[in-house]
This record gives C-alpha cells, structure tokens and sequence, in this order.
C-alpha cells in the first residue's frame, strides 16, 4: 500500500456538476460495486452581522495536505471494504452555491462505502492545512472556521 | 542559524515569509516563544508548527535551514 503513488486532490475554482455526473459514469465498468456514497460540500451564502458570503478563497498548504491525506486515505482503505474513493477539494475562489469538496466513495454493500465517506469528510476537515477565507459581498473578509 | 518562516491563512496578515538569522533557537518549544513574542497576535490563536513539511507534535529540534510553516487552524471543506 505504502508505495501507492500520492493523488493529487486539488481542483482550481469550483467543482463542476458535469465532473461528478462524468465521475459517477466512470463507474459503470466497475460492475462489483453495489453502493455509492458521495458528499459534497457546497458554500453557503452565511449572513454574518448583516453581510452575506459571496465566496470562499481557499488556500493550502499542498504537500502537507497531499501526504496527510494519503495517509488518511489508507488508514480508511485498511478501515473498511472500499472498492473505490475519490475525494476532490476546490483552491482559489469557490462562489456562494457552488460546490467546493466532493467526496466519492464505493463498496459492494452500502454500508462501509457510507461510514467511510463521512469518516473521510470529518477527518479531512480537521487533519488537513486547508484555509478558507470567506468572502463578503463589500468585498471585506473573514477566515472561516470549522465547528 | 537560519530559519525559513512560511505562514498560511489568517497569519499571512500579520507575518510575511522571511528569512531569519537566529542563535539560541534549538527546537520548536524556543522557536514558539521566540515568534510570539515578535508577532503577540498569534497568542490569541491555536496556531500549528510544521516543521520541514512535517507538522509538528511535540517538542523538535530545528536544524540550520529548516523551514518552519506557521499554520493557523484548518478550516477545509
């Protein structure tokens, strides 16, 4: 497993519904699988003091975050029965309603494709050096925390 | 010693990625001090070390050309 090559999660900007109807598609050779679990976090129009978020910027630190998330992804690899899992997230500027994280995951039962899934988003969103600094319709800003 | 500093997130307001000339500063505890007490703004935060793209756990020693990233908490997803 160790020597499994580090994937890149990156996407500049925002994710596309289309990449995730076509990643969806890509799964249609992969006939063992029998349950797909996806989340997908979108940015939401947060009113803040009585100004709305218009955006969130995303920055990273990238190596960190590649090398930890392979280590998160082969600890749940080791955790349950996957067949697959894909995890996108955006860098840059991700606007109020689009999609900013994408996270795909595939068993041939339902369960451990839906445990991991939601195992992977908590994680991520402690574990990697991911800053999202949202954006005010005034062009102000705050940095975003996680609760 | 010299010392990279790197800082991401809410830190890059108040600390540009330099370079440091230091004496005295062996690990990441003294590296801490040192830092916060230049720049007390990260006091009121629960900022993270990585040092040479490791993130810190506890206490290292820093070597002549580390690089040192100053990280504010994550905020992904």
């Amino acid at each position: 497993m160790s020597e499994k090559k580090i994937k890149n999660i990156f996407v500049n900007g925002p994710i596309a519904p289309a990449f995730i109807a076509d990643s969806i598609a890509k799964h249609n050779s992969k006939t063992a699988i029998g349950g797909h679990s996806i989340f997908m976090g979108q940015v939401r129009k947060d009113e803040i003091d009585g100004k709305f978020v218009a955006a969130i910027t995303y920055t990273a630190y990238e190596e960190v975050a590649l090398e930890k998330m392979h280590q998160i992804r082969e600890e749940i690899f080791e955790k349950y029965p996957l067949s697959c899992m894909h995890i996108y997230h955006s860098l840059g500027t991700v606007k109020a309603g689009e999609i900013c994280l994408f996270v795909f995951a595939s068993s041939v039962h339902r369960k451990p494709a839906i445990l991991a899934c939601s195992d992977v988003v908590d994680r991520l969103k402690v574990e990697l050096p991911i800053w999202g600094k949202e954006i005010f319709e005034d062009e102000t800003h705050q940095w975003k925390e996680n609760i | 010693m010299e010392i990279e500093i790197i800082s991401f997130g809410q830190i890059t307001e108040f600390i540009n990625n330099q370079k440091i000339e230091v004496d005295g500063i062996t690990d990441t505890d003294a590296f801490s001090k040192y830092i916060e007490n230049r720049f007390p703004a990260l006091k009121n935060l629960k900022y993270k070390l990585a040092l040479n793209k490791n993130i810190v756990q506890h206490n290292t020693e820093i070597t002549n050309q580390a690089t040192i990233a100053i990280m504010p908490p994550f905020s992904g997803g």
